[in-house]
């Protein structure tokens, strides 16, 4: 049962603090779980062992918003955002008890949300690019850091930093869908490599590629935005 | 513990950043970083690109979604 604790715990992403609402329930949940597995209470025990939508529905709808944000930049749309996490909320019932309890129930969903993404959504809306692009070598790709003077970095820090959610949102919206997966699984979900490489079913190395490729041109692609507002002050960029 | 230089540094700066295995020791990357300003500039930047990402792309799902769901999942279970 601790196990349950820690995995919520090490799932923490890399900016802890930035949803601590959600986790927060998330651990109250499992908190209150163990206390009920422990405790004496065996009819509320056995009435949770009865009804397995009550136990999905406690402990799975709590990642509404995250995954209604993951379908938001999958399908670039509310309607087929909202339609991509009711068929996954759907299908994750479905194979409820395929669930072992204890293990890593965020990374279970975000694997359905984006196998039902993938064969159902990607098909209407593929991009003409896609399968192709991790083929792509760099310079094709474009690369921030080595059009960026190193006197400028924190200049760069502070840019994003100020940058509009809307325009980081189009920045993400607009490199290749592969490439995004992986940044948004990485530094919105705070999923570990091994998680993303099982979401995605890739291996790690593709998934090491992939965010590096896509973080370096939403770099490139956010640095174009400051420098046309003349946000950043220098922006010595060599190229271009 | 030593400075494992620039190259390395970069090169494994996201691996080092996020706890992830990489091919230089962690404790000589951060060495390197107590040392060189360039590269500490180099993680701001990462670091930063993360957070701002993680801020822009919150979304709370609308309500009526959540009724919808509730719903979707009492019909399947009582059509079983």
């Amino acid at each position: 049962m601790f196990a349950t604790l820690e995995r919520l715990d090490r799932e923490a992403p890399l900016l802890a603090e930035r949803d601590a609402p959600l986790s927060g329930g998330l651990e109250q949940a499992a908190v209150d779980w163990r206390v009920m597995s422990d405790s004496t209470d065996q009819a509320a025990e056995a009435d949770r062992d009865q009804d397995p939508r009550a136990q999905f529905e406690e402990q799975a709808l709590p990642f509404m918003d995250q995954l209604y944000a993951a379908a938001m930049r999958m399908t670039r749309n509310p309607a087929d955002a909202a339609d991509l996490v009711q068929e996954t909320f759907v299908k994750a019932f479905a194979s409820w008890k395929t669930f072992t309890q204890g293990t890593n129930l965020k990374a279970w969903l975000y694997r359905i949300l984006t196998n039902t993404y993938i064969n159902t959504y990607r098909k209407k809306q593929r991009e003409p690019y896609q399968g192709t692009i991790d083929d792509l070598e760099d310079w094709q790709l474009g690369g921030a850091e080595s059009t960026t003077a190193t006197s400028t970095r924190s200049a760069e820090a502070e840019a994003i930093d100020h940058m509009p959610a809307s325009v980081v949102k189009d920045a993400l919206q607009s490199i290749p869908e592969d490439f995004r997966l992986a940044v948004y699984l990485a530094d919105v979900e705070g999923f570990a490599y091994q998680e993303i490489a099982d979401i995605m079913k890739t291996p790690i190395g593709t998934v090491m590629s992939r965010l590096h490729r896509g973080r370096r041109m939403l770099r490139e692609l956010l640095a174009d935005y400051a420098k046309e507002r003349g946000i950043t002050p220098a922006a010595t960029r060599s190229t271009k | 513990m030593t400075d494992c230089g620039c190259e390395k540094a970069r090169r494994d700066l996201e691996e080092y950043l996020r706890h992830e295995v990489c091919k230089t020791e962690q404790s000589d990357i951060a060495e390197h970083l107590a040392n060189c300003e360039g590269c500490r500039d180099e993680a701001l930047v990462a670091t930063t690109l993360t957070e701002v990402l993680a801020r822009a792309c919150k979304e709370s799902a609308p309500e009526e979604l959540r009724d919808q769901v509730l719903a979707k999942l009492r019909a399947v279970q009582a059509a079983h």
